[in-house]
């Protein structure tokens, strides 16, 4: 295992720092997906019905926005199983538990790449259920002409340092 | 139809429901969330949920289909969503449960960027079959202004 891993494996809310920035992932989103998606979810006519879609205010198929954040976390999870392969107890990074301003600004047509990156803005000042801390992160989306068209902040639990690793960090024997 | 015109600040509606099986909760998370505590029922009731529940964005998907067939059921067209202001998960949303949801509208802009569309900001509650609450958001709509051609009502 690298030194690079092994860090990003076994961190504790405490040892991610606020300004950290990650490119995690792009997808081309294809025509069939896009109506598959609406069809399922979000029966626009400007999601499913290519024709329809032409007169619409988007002048042509889009991507529901509700599918935008699905291939978010399907690349955030690829991205995060990377670190976290082999640790018995699994990441220490658990449930998000909400998210603000999210906005979606520009459409997502078939053939379009976003790729999709955070930044840690903010650790809350608050613990929960005496184990959990909040890491908020910007997340942005960016189209292959370079465009920011999808951007929101959400907060996700991250375990924090228990008592007893808090005494082996000041000890000097951290893992 | 009704048009952005139609509509008034503190009008609120109710949704219809939807079910959602453990073959559901699989296909989204085999898509998009491959997570354990979504895709094993198994591995799921040893987790910190407690059971198999969905990924909280398909209940975001879940709460966009109520609220979709909804306004077409009221003759309301819409052309999409411009974004979310704020988005909070409250509990689980486990293999079997029934969902429903209250949109409420919370204000009426002109959209600064669109001639033919005006706002409509809403507060959305998705409520499970005991009435709990499982996810809270509010959201803004695109709404076509009512042509002037458009017969009253």
């Amino acid at each position: 295992m690298s030194d690079i891993e092994h860090v990003y494996r076994s961190r504790w809310f405490e040892d991610i720092p606020v300004g950290e920035f990650h490119v995690f992932g792009n997808h081309t989103f294809g025509e069939k997906e896009i109506i598959d998606f609406g069809l399922a979810y979000d029966p626009q006519p400007m999601h499913t019905d290519i024709d329809a879609a032409r007169s619409d205010l988007h002048l042509g198929l889009v991507a529901s926005g509700w599918h935008i954040c699905a291939i978010w976390m399907r690349l955030m999870v690829t991205y995060m199983e990377r670190y976290a392969t082999g640790v018995r107890d699994g990441r220490r990074n658990g449930a998000g538990i909400g998210f603000q301003n999210m906005q979606w600004l520009k459409p997502v047509r078939p053939g379009h790449n976003l790729t999709y990156t955070y930044e840690i803005v903010e650790k809350p000042d608050k613990v929960i259920k005496d184990k959990w801390g909040i890491i908020r992160s910007r997340n942005e989306a960016y189209n292959q002409y370079g465009e920011l068209v999808f951007s929101f902040e959400i907060d996700i639990l991250a375990e924090r340092r228990p008592a007893t690793e808090v005494a082996k960090f000041q000890a000097g024997d951290s893992e | 139809m009704q048009y952005w015109d139609d509509i008034k600040v503190d009008s609120n509606f109710k949704t219809g429901s939807i079910t959602i099986d453990a073959a559901a909760i699989i296909k989204y998370a085999k898509d998009f969330d491959p997570q354990p505590y979504h895709l094993d029922p198994e591995v799921a009731e040893k987790s910190i949920f407690g059971g198999h529940c969905s990924s909280g964005w398909q209940v975001c998907a879940l709460m966009m289909r109520l609220f979709v067939d909804t306004l077409r059921r009221e003759g309301i067209p819409t052309a999409g969503a411009t974004g979310v202001e704020s988005l909070r998960w409250y509990a689980p949303v486990f293999a079997n449960d029934t969902l429903h949801a209250t949109i409420d509208v919370v204000g009426l802009n002109r959209a600064d960027q669109h001639n033919s569309h005006g706002e409509m900001h809403c507060a959305v509650s998705v409520f499970n079959q005991l009435d709990k609450r499982v996810i809270k958001l509010d959201t803004c709509m695109l709404v076509p202004y009512k042509p002037e051609d458009a017969a009253d009502e």
